[in-house]
């Protein structure tokens, strides 16, 4: 992680004061704050040289304590249009206050939620709140204490979305140059991401101080000018942006709704039946975008009819069960034939459109994009004009969402480096007559390309003792 | 000087044919310029442009080469420069055409220069606004968008594809396998670092979107994404961004225009056929099999296409044996069961075997819906915080509006990422155990030594 802050690369004193300041709030217990007004609203120019040891710390309570971060922080003022002052008022760095106890005062005040409020927001942050107390107290001490740590990081969190919502805008209109947004691929994005982690780890470690102020000064309880949590549900967005955003999704609306008119229709498909006599007669197969939306949405099914196989008991009791066992096989066979017919049709298809491939002068790379269009040849018009959204219900959910993306795109680029690698150090090995000296060269490759690099295989002298 | 004279004669009887023709003669302009206002700022043509190409007017050649191409582009989430040569850009089209089932020869042998063709080139135009639909591609794919964006595409297309395929190893020509072996920790170190940063850009979302839960005008969404929150505290920072869904709403009303006036469009774009018909072009649709010299794998399109095929191929076909002997197996067994038993299960039997038989046919209904192409959504979607109960939410949930979002759950995503996972897996590891086979023919040739694998 640190190659990616090179820049601020800590000192070692600040690196064991540091150590210090965590293994004390690893100590401590949960302290449920509101944080002051003015210590919050800070970003003081000591703030970056954190940068480089917050993210550290940072990460190994996350690791120690692989929870997700329910502890409802506070510390986010939102006031629309406010700007922050930027001055940090702040007892000397270095001091290490006295653990805390959990102060169940503070969590009521958390429930208690401004009456307007018709969301189910602070009902579930209640919720969650009193969630994150008894799983605080259900730990040991010492877990307990690593949640308080992350409290201090979680309630420093908020802090960052400033970053990250730079960067967000940056994402959105990031149009030029032809890089359209949709273009992103997930390294880029990665980039973006990391680029806002450092700007977020910045944020993060003036406000992990500015969590330490406030537990140096305030056990009491302030509640402020109010915390997203709170106000959260009663915000309104600028009248500007409103009333660009409903013209916008009216119109949005107005066009999915819109029909094409029968004239139109009409007259549309004289034209395309006039020129397609005109096209090569190939017109009866799938063209090449077809052939490859539909081979995609084969490539998942052998796995998919595994899992039916496979579900199936090896040894049905009574003889219903073997007798339904016996239909789903049997279906599962009629599946697998039908999908291979269809592959093979798709197989001639690709044959006889790739007869008629143009001739890909010059740079044969950029005539051939790997990418795909919107929404397949299959969507209907209408659809592609409704909003695209992806609801989630949960943080967990999201996450393993997350995950899973990674995980995908991971195993993607790692299936296209074995090929590159097989195709590359195989040879090496295969060509030259083996010597004594290439059995390090053997096991090295032999861990990159059977274990992924992860695990090495035994290479033992064969000696016979004399 | 005559010729062009001439020309003009021409072309002003032709003028005034397609008037007669048309009884709202004015509304072609108007359809003109709202097709040419409906696409892309950064892509959009003068009306003129498109007029000097129902002519087929050389010097709207380079023009329209570059529309194509630069729309094209776009619908294929590509990237390209203001100084793309020609040949590339007429390369690019004619692929990208050709992609798309246009399978009209004449454009294929357009020059490469781009000189030429812009009737052509106006055709082309015209078939894409229907066939892939263009129009409808190009507003999704460029939609403005104030929140939380993530791709649901599990297609894998994702990752750069390097252009260059050269090393770029160091001016020595052997590279220290040490050397690799360290690029991949530091990938790997790379992927949990990235892992990490996404996870925490998970719960940051997840505290916005609770928090400001109730609060979006939107019903639909119901709560703020991040660039909305932030728009409240600063909103001079986002003065682009209202610029922005501005014009977006100017070119989706366009739009509409559009489809108002769209039979004049398609009324003109036949006599364009007409005339093409009259010059005597049409004919040439017969000589197709003249260039069959392609091979098919070279281009790494075609290539990647195969292989996948050819890995499904195998795939089923595996899959098929294996159910072969343990269907043979099952049925044998199942014959030898009821054979001992006939007397007894016969009439029951039968009542109880249709029932099963239409419960294996509900649970398998599933299958036949597996080999039939899914509606996939490629492009990016607004993150959403939904709760499941519906009862709970209070003025949010509307099911009758469902048709105005195309909203994807979270659940069934994560089902398909774990298929997709799963395949991809075993993909690997057959690659693995190919390595694994050829290292331990290796492994013996290695004199004196023992190798263990782990």
């Amino acid at each position: 992680m640190f190659c990616l802050l090179a820049e601020d690369r800590p000192s070692p004193k600040e690196l064991e004061e540091l150590e210090l300041l965590n293994r004390a709030l690893e100590k401590a217990l949960t302290v449920r704050k509101s944080i002051l007004k003015t210590p919050l609203e800070t970003r003081g120019a000591t703030g970056h040289k954190w940068a480089g040891e917050a993210h550290a710390p940072k990460k190994a309570e996350e690791q120690q304590v692989p929870v997700s971060v329910e502890d409802v922080p506070e510390c986010r003022n939102v006031k629309a249009g406010s700007k922050k002052p930027l001055l940090l008022k702040k007892p000397s760095p270095y001091q290490l206050r006295a653990p805390y106890r959990t102060d169940p005062d503070v969590k009521k005040l958390q429930r208690k939620v401004p009456a307007g409020c018709v969301s189910q927001g602070p009902r579930t942050a209640g919720k969650i709140s009193s969630k994150g107390m008894t799983s605080k107290q259900g730990r040991s001490h010492r877990t307990a204490a690593g949640a308080s740590g992350r409290e201090v990081c979680a309630a420093a969190e908020p802090q960052e979305t400033p970053g990250l919502s730079e960067s967000a805008p940056n994402e959105q209109q990031s149009f030029s140059g032809g890089d359209s947004a949709a273009g992103k691929n997930s390294m880029a994005a990665g980039k973006q991401l990391l680029d806002a982690g450092k700007k977020s780890s910045g944020f993060l470690a003036e406000s992990s101080k500015k969590e330490d102020t406030a537990c140096a000064w305030g056990r009491s309880i302030t509640p402020g000018t109010g915390t997203l949590q709170e106000k959260g549900c009663q915000l309104k967005l600028p009248l500007p942006y409103r009333k660009a955003y409903s013209r916008n999704s009216r119109a949005w609306e107005r066009c999915r709704l819109c029909q094409t008119s029968a004239d139109a229709a009409a007259a549309r498909t004289r034209f395309m039946e006039r020129i397609q006599t005109t096209f090569c007669s190939l017109k009866l197969t799938p063209s090449p975008a077809e052939i490859e939306e539909e081979l995609r949405g084969l490539q998942d099914v052998p796995s998919r009819l595994r899992q039916y196989v496979e579900a199936e008991p090896a040894d049905p009791s009574t003889l219903q069960e073997e007798y339904e066992s016996l239909l789903t096989l049997e279906g599962v066979q009629t599946t697998v034939s039908q999908c291979l017919q269809k592959l093979q049709l798709l197989q001639e298809a690709l044959e006889s459109q790739l007869r008629l491939h143009p001739d890909c002068t010059g740079d044969v790379g950029s005539c051939c994009p790997a990418c795909v269009p919107v929404r397949g040849q299959m969507c209907d018009s209408a659809d592609m004009l409704a909003v695209p959204l992806l609801c989630y219900s949960s943080l967990q959910e999201l996450r393993d969402l997350f995950a899973l993306k990674l995980q995908v795109s991971m195993l993607h680029q790692e299936i296209a480096l074995q090929k590159v690698m097989m195709a590359e150090l195989l040879p090496v090995l295969e060509a030259r007559p083996l010597l004594e000296g290439s059995a390090g060269l053997f096991r090295a490759i032999q861990s990159q390309l059977c274990e992924g690099g992860r695990r090495f295989p035994v290479l033992v002298r064969d000696e016979l003792l004399d | 000087m005559r010729g062009q004279r001439r020309e003009q004669h021409r072309e002003q009887h032709r003028e005034q044919h397609r008037e007669q023709h048309r009884e709202r003669g004015s509304a072609l302009p108007a359809a003109v310029g709202a097709l040419c206002r409906a696409l892309p700022p950064r892509a959009r043509p003068a009306p003129d442009t498109l007029r000097r190409a129902r002519f087929d007017r050389p010097q709207a050649s380079l023009d329209f080469w570059k529309l194509l191409y630069v729309l094209l582009k776009q619908i294929h989430g590509g990237r390209w420069t203001e100084s793309d040569a020609i040949g590339a850009q007429v390369s690019f089209v004619k692929w990208a055409l050709w992609y798309h089932g246009y399978g009209r020869p004449q454009l294929q042998r357009l020059p490469a220069d781009g000189s030429a063709g812009s009737r052509e080139l106006l055709l082309a135009f015209s078939w894409l606004l229907h066939s892939p639909g263009l129009l409808e591609q190009l507003l999704a794919r460029n939609r403005v968008q104030p929140g939380d964006q993530t791709s649901v595409c599990t297609c894998g297309d994702e990752l750069p594809s390097s252009q260059e395929g050269t090393s770029e190893a160091g001016p020595e020509e052997r590279v220290d396998v040490r050397y690799l072996q360290w690029l991949n920790g530091r990938l790997r170190l790379q992927w949990c670092s990235l892992h990490a940063q996404h996870q925490e850009q998970c719960k940051l979302w997840y505290k916005i979107h609770l928090f400001t839960s109730g609060s979006h005008m939107d019903q639909n969404l119901g709560h703020f994404s991040v660039t909305e929150t932030d728009l409240i505290r600063q909103p001079e920072n986002y003065k682009q961004l209202l610029q922005l869904l501005d014009s977006e709403t100017k070119q989706l009303e366009a739009f509409l225009e559009w489809k108002q006036l769209e039979p004049v469009y398609w009324q003109w774009m036949e006599t364009v056929l007409d005339n093409m018909a009259e010059e005597g072009n049409m004919c040439e649709s017969q000589n197709v099999h003249v260039e069959k010299r392609r091979l098919p794998e070279a281009t790494p399109w075609a290539a990647k296409l195969t292989g996948q095929m050819d890995r499904l191929s195998r795939d089923l076909v595996a899959l098929q044996e294996h159910l072969h002997q343990l269907v043979a197996q099952r049925k044998a067994a199942w014959w030898e069961k009821v054979a001992t038993r006939e007397e007894l299960q016969k009439e029951r039997f039968s009542a109880t075997a249709r029932k099963i038989q239409e419960s294996t046919e509900l649970k398998l209904r599933g299958l036949t819906s597996l080999c039939a192409p899914k509606k996939k959504m490629h492009g990016l979607c607004r993150l959403v915080l939904r709760s499941k109960h519906p009862a709970g939410r209070m003025g949010f949930g509307q099911c009758g509006s469902k048709e105005a979002v195309a909203a994807v759950s979270a659940a069934e995503v994560i089902t398909e990422l774990q298929v997709r996972e799963a395949s991809l897996q075993r993909e690997l590891q057959q690659l693995r155990q190919q390595c694994r086979h050829r290292l331990d023919g290796i492994a013996e040739g290695l004199e004196g030594v023992i190798c263990i694998s782990p």
